[in-house]
């Protein structure tokens, strides 16, 4: 699920990408102080894209700071550091989210496969804990969108009832970003709530492919009456891809309106690269240049 | 009140050209049609508003009595009043934002008594809603029922356009070239153009 919300480096500024590493590595730092060393293992784009926009919301001072990486010592890093809430609060989304989806795995997978995902879990337990204590709603958010999605894909719900949840969650922590302003929450909610909508459904679409070979559960099998099916032929899957292609752009264009709205104070650029085409780039890149796919990596790693 | 210039995103020695573009690009961005069915709606309207605002006071202190007229306002929103309809309790409700209300109203019509407007005013709740999914369903099920009627087509075929992603999103067939059309495109429309001036005997490009 981690990983897709991130930008489209080709149309950055080199200014903007040195911002967009600083905050990068500035998360993985606050991760380090927060909770500990193993929760580095949880930094994702993600969570820097929560980051920005939480320091894009905020009226703080922020820095650039030349330091060492620190994970790798013989490495120059550039921090963007700020005060306020923005990396803390970044920092517990990491944990909990991470978590939840650990859990999820272990509930999914088979008992040795679930192994690696269980010890992982032992190691961040007392972290997400400490996280949850200090961001209740934050916690309370991912743990009701991890028992709505095991609801919903037990039940094999539609696509739109399967994306309910991942929607509602990012609705309800982008909501909280708002303050007191009544308008920008209201914004904020519905960008929200399209982008996860297009997470969830971005992984689904990636997915289709494994969990038909698996049997296991994915919304769009039943949506494009591939229930059933081990293997797609070239023209199913080429189907699949553009059909779900459309259910991605749909909620695109949702999400676009409401994002204008969001007033943004710094990193304007780089969180509208991400949206506008970050996003669109992550389409392009799963569902038709087959990124993933083992056959296409390899060639691509040959170039 | 705020510096207009600021709101448009330009320098206050930025020319006539660059301000009328500026302002052409944040008044397509926040065009009321996007937010018509979105509880947005207010928020857009008020930026579009302060949009105006600045431009006009800019316009107005560069003393050019004419600016050639904004291009942007009012606004529509597809689920309206309708004459014949049956289920206008649900349509009003839709329009004053109350989604919740209305679905519950058409979740008790019974099956038996859905008709092609029922699906319509589902679907509209759905997109409300941001089940894309299942609301293009519904509109597309509306159309099969009742195929003349525009109300329910220009509501599936927004639907449809949003999945193609000129709203946004990725579309795999579009050209790199922000018109959609190259040099190569030209040259070939012209023969094209000309084979056909020929079949009916005129010619478009005499050396060919």
């Amino acid at each position: 699920m981690f990983g897709y919300v991130r930008p489209h480096k080709q149309e950055l500024l080199v200014r903007e990408f040195e911002q967009y590493k600083g905050a990068y590595c500035q998360l993985c730092r606050q991760l380090g102080k927060d909770y500990g060393w193993t929760a580095r293992l949880t930094l994702s784009y993600d969570c820097t894209f929560y980051a920005l926009l939480a320091l894009s919301r905020e009226d703080s001072q922020k820095r650039l700071r030349r330091g060492r990486c620190v994970v790798n010592p013989l490495k120059a890093c550039k921090f963007v550091e700020a005060e306020g809430e923005a990396y803390h609060k970044a920092a517990a989304l990491s944990i909990l989210l991470t978590c939840q989806k650990l859990r999820d795995n272990v509930g999914d997978d088979s008992f040795w496969k679930a192994q690696g995902c269980r010890v992982l879990l032992a190691f961040l337990a007392r972290k997400e804990k400490k996280a949850a204590a200090r961001y209740p709603l934050l916690a309370q958010a991912a743990e009701a969108a991890t028992r709505a999605q095991r609801e919903a894909e037990q039940a094999r719900a539609g696509v739109d009832a399967c994306a309910e949840p991942t929607a509602q969650l990012l609705a309800a922590v982008f909501r909280e970003l708002g303050g007191c302003d009544k308008g920008q929450c209201l914004a904020l909610e519905r960008f929200g709530y399209f982008l996860g909508r297009w997470v969830y459904l971005m992984d689904a679409a990636d997915d289709l492919g494994k969990d038909l070979k698996e049997g296991s559960f994915n919304p769009f099998a039943a949506r494009l009456g591939l229930e059933g099916k081990k293997e797609l032929t070239e023209e199913e899957r080429e189907a699949a891809d553009l059909a779900c292609n459309q259910a991605l752009n749909a909620t695109m264009a949702q999400m676009l309106p409401a994002f204008h709205l969001i007033g943004l104070e710094a990193f304007g650029p780089i969180l509208e690269n991400v949206v506008e085409k970050g996003l669109p780039q992550v389409q392009r890149e799963i569902l038709f240049l087959h990124v993933r796919d083992p056959k296409v990596r390899r060639e691509l790693k040959k170039m | 009140m705020t510096d207009p210039y600021k709101v448009l995103g330009v320098s206050p020695s930025a020319s006539d050209e660059e301000i009328k573009e500026a302002y052409r690009k944040l008044a397509k961005k926040y065009h009321p049609d996007q937010y018509a069915d979105s509880p947005l709606k207010d928020l857009a309207d008020e930026k579009m508003k302060e949009i105006n605002e600045a431009y006009d006071t800019i316009v107005a202190q560069r003393k050019n009595g004419n600016r050639g007229g904004r291009a942007y306002g009012g606004g529509y929103n597809n689920v309206g009043p309708n004459g014949g309809s049956g289920f206008n309790d649900v349509r009003s409700y839709i329009m004053a934002g109350r989604i919740a209300d209305a679905e519950q109203i058409l979740n008790g019509v019974p099956p038996e008594r859905r008709n092609a407007e029922w699906y319509f005013l589902k679907g509209s709740v759905l997109y409300r809603r941001g089940w894309l999914e299942e609301a293009k369903d519904h509109f597309s099920r509306a159309c099969q029922m009742d195929p003349g009627n525009p109300e329910y087509s220009a509501a599936l075929n927004q639907a449809m356009n949003q999945g193609s992603g000129v709203y946004g999103g990725y579309r795999p067939n579009a050209n790199m070239n922000a018109g959609g059309c190259n040099s190569c495109d030209v040259c070939s429309s012209l023969i094209c153009a000309d084979c056909c001036c020929e079949c009916m005997g005129g010619d478009l490009i005499s050396c060919c």
